[in-house]
Order: structure tokens, then sequence, then C-alpha cells
């Protein structure tokens, strides 16, 4: 019963505005056609379902798989979006090493089996999580459409103009994901990149190891 | 609480005498086969499987996997190198690739044991990548303070800007991304060091544990450690040991 809500409200974005009609408070919704493509379409069906079987199934091993699929449906999205940057590291490190780190934790651990596949449904949290849902779709109507040239993240020209006219001239590299991230942002991918060497360190005191291998 | 952790691959490749010592009451001796079992073991009625007994064989050759990741590996390394280098010019960067890379160890860690693995990548790589990451990232940002600019002011630097940017991506975050991963893995592929103390619980009761504690330790810091950790385990008294767990 979730399942089919949720994924109506997941495609209630992308559909005409008819089908989010009941949901727009503020009447002033710019009716963008639905352009929903085959592809995106099923990859958007895609990631709703493995996230909805993450979310239910019982087995935490079989959580693992299907949240390793619905990292890969996320990259392939990414990628149809046109942010390969986060495509990249989605299937790098949500797909491939957060899987096998939890596969690897899996296997320390204890593992119960069940007899049944997925968890029991209970109705409060439902009613919580479609309350909070529903409250989200009410701001639906206020965010442009995906792509669309008047979104202010793209057509700032403050920002997102100013970095990609001058990103190049600066830095003199070509991808400006890259040049706002190693050059404008420098210090906070320093901060970054020191969290991740501290979190090495931090599994080794939790683990009470002195040596990684 | 009980602090007796499942010890399932330092039991099998320490010492035979090697066993947990309770630190509380020192009664739990030689768990594997006992009738009572220890809370953090699973009795076997309960319809749980001990990962001892479930991963009886923890690492078993496969005809499918191996000659696939002798296939896929060198390929998949190099697109993390590509993926690396030429982040400047196409998507991608250090992060990116160095978990590209790190994944390409995980793969041969899967498909010829992990424990090989670890043999054949000393713990001196993992370390000299984190730490030399890190340390890369930031001499390139302190030079151009050096030199009285800002923190990476890549102008400043004696490369073009390009390459300063390219030398952060490649010596910086994609070494520091490539050793924390793989060293996240080992580490937890080797699981909790079980035959120290609890959280906190110092005591006098853990002076042999640590006795063996010190020589495990100090058989691994023979492969080169050297003192990249910090104290080694032979300068350590069981003492501080304890109290600083």
């Amino acid at each position: 019963m979730t399942g089919t809500a949720l994924l109506a409200a997941a495609a209630g974005n992308l559909l005409p505005a008819v089908t989010r009609a009941p949901f727009v408070v503020s009447a002033q919704t710019t009716a963008v056609p639905a352009q929903i493509t085959a592809v995106e379409g099923s990859l958007l069906a895609f990631v709703v379902l493995t996230a909805l079987a993450t979310a239910l199934a019982r087995d935490v091993l079989a959580a693992v798989i299907v949240f390793g699929a619905y990292s890969l449906g996320m990259a392939a999205l990414y990628t149809f979006y046109r942010a390969p940057d986060v495509a990249l590291t989605e299937a790098a490190i949500s797909a491939g090493v957060t899987t096998v780190l939890l596969l690897l934790t899996l296997a320390k651990t204890t593992r119960i089996e069940h007899d049944v596949a997925f968890e029991s449904v209970n109705l409060p949290a439902v009613g919580a999580v479609g309350l909070l849902f529903g409250g989200l779709l009410l701001t639906m109507g206020d965010i442009p459409a995906v792509g669309s040239p008047d979104a202010p993240v793209w057509s700032n020209p403050d920002v997102t103009q100013w970095y990609l006219a001058e990103s190049y001239a600066q830095t003199g590299v070509e991808n400006t994901v890259m040049a706002v991230l190693a050059a404008f942002r420098g210090f906070d991918t320093f901060g970054e990149a020191v969290v991740v060497f501290a979190g090495g360190i931090a599994a080794l005191i939790v683990l009470h190891r002195e040596v990684f291998a | 609480m009980s602090d007796v952790r499942p010890e399932d691959e330092t039991a099998r490749d320490a010492a035979p005498n090697e066993t947990s010592v309770d630190a509380d009451a020192g009664a739990v001796d030689e768990d594997e086969d006992a009738d009572d079992v220890p809370p953090h073991r699973a009795r076997p009625r309960s319809g749980r499987y001990d990962s001892d007994r479930r991963q009886g064989t923890p690492y078993t050759e496969s005809q499918v996997i191996m000659p696939t990741v002798k296939i896929v590996a060198p390929f998949a390394f190099t697109y993390g190198l590509f993926i690396t280098f030429h982040g400047a010019g196409s998507p991608g960067g250090g992060f990116q690739g160095g978990a590209i890379m790190a994944a390409v160890v995980f793969m041969i860690a899967f498909a010829f044991g992990i424990e090989a693995t670890r043999d054949w990548l000393a713990n001196t790589v993992v370390v000299a990548l984190a730490v030399g990451g890190a340390l890369a990232f930031a001499g390139i940002g302190l030079i151009p303070v050096a030199r009285g600019g800002a923190f990476l002011q890549y102008d400043l630097l004696p490369i073009p800007v390009k390459y300063g940017l390219e030398s952060v991506e490649v010596f910086g975050i994609a070494a520091i991304v490539t050793g924390v991963l793989m060293g996240l893995f080992f580490l937890l592929a080797r699981g909790f060091a079980s035959e120290g103390t609890g959280f906190g619980e110092g005591g006098d009761d853990e002076s042999d544990d640590d006795a063996t504690d010190e020589t495990e330790t100090a058989s691994n810091d023979a492969d080169g450690v050297g003192g990249d950790l910090g104290p080694s385990g032979s300068d350590r008294t069981p003492a501080a040991d304890g109290g600083e767990r």
C-alpha cells in the first residue's frame, strides 16, 4: 500500500500538473508539460522500489544487496541528469565501497535467519512518514522543472554563471566541478580530506588496532 | 556487560594459547565449543548462525571469480588512474579515482583471499598513502603561505595553476581516499581486537592479555610500520594501556 502511494507520489513529481494538483496549495504553478522518458521513468521506479525493499527487507544481507542496487540506480539517474561527477562518486563510494564494507561487517557478525522476506509494516510509522512526505509534496509546485533554464540555481549570474565563465580563466581547468572543489573552495576540500583521514584513525581506535593491514 | 568479543580471525591465526579473558570475572575461557554460550554468541536453537560456524571456510578459490578479477583488475585500475589524473579535463577527480583504485584492491582480496592480499599489500603502503596524502595536501596548501599568500593560493606555487590543482587531487585527495578505504577494508576484515581490554575497563586482570597484544603488535611492526602510528606496542605499559582504552 505504501509502495504504490510512494510510487504515485514520486511519479506525480514529474507527471502533468493534473496529477499533483491536489497537493499544490499555492496555485502559481507554471505547468511544464511532462517530458518523462521511458528510461527516466524506469530508473525512477527502480530507485523507489529498491529503496522500499531496502527499508522493508527483513534479512540484513538482502537489505545490503538491494541497497547496492539502489545506489547503482541512483548513479544511473545522476548520469541521466548530466551530473557525471556525482554519478561517479555514487557508483564508486556508495554502490561499490559501502556495499563491500557492509558485507564485510555482516560476515563478522551474527546473522539471523528469517522465515518471512519482509518486515511487518508499522502503521503509525507509515502515518508519520506519510505526513512528512505529504508536507514535502506541498512544496513541489514551487520547485523548477528538471533542467529548466529559468531555475535559479542555473540562471543566477553571480554564482553559477560566474563560476562557469571564470573557472577556466582563473584555474586553467576544464572541469568546473574540480575547479570549484580544488581551488575556489579548496580549504573546505582540505577539511573534507582530513575528515576522511580522521575516519581511518577513528576506525583504528574503535577496533583497538594499531596497524591497518 | 560482556567484553568478550568474537575473535574470528585472530583466534585462527594467533597462537593457540591465546584465549580471551573476561576482564571482570576471568571465567569465560575456551568459549569455542563450550556449552554455556557467552552472550555474544548465538545459541544454535535460536535460529541464528554464529559467524565462526557460518563462515567456517573464510576463503574458497573460485574458478569463476579468480580469472574474472585477473582480467578486470588491470582495466579497473587503469580506469581509476585515468579518473584521478584526468579529473581536470573530464568528470572525476582524486576522490572518485581513489575510490576506484581502492575497489580494485577489494576485488583482488575477494578473489584471492583477504589475508593473502593483506600480506601482499604491506601496512606501510596503506599508512604511507593516507598520511602522505594528508601531508601532501597540507604542504601544497602551505607553500603559498610561506611565500606570503593565502592557504592554497595556487598562483604562488612554482608550477602553473592547473598543475597545482592536479597535484592536490592526485597526491592529496586520491592518496588519502585510497589509503583510508583500503585501511578500513583490512580493519573490518580483521575485526575487533578481542585480546585487548573492554571499553575503558582497565584493570590488572588483563596483564597477560597485554603481553600477547604486544607480541602480536611487535610482529606486525616487523613489517616495517615504524613509528607511523604513534606509540608502538613495545613501550606501552599495561596500566597506561588500560587507562587509555
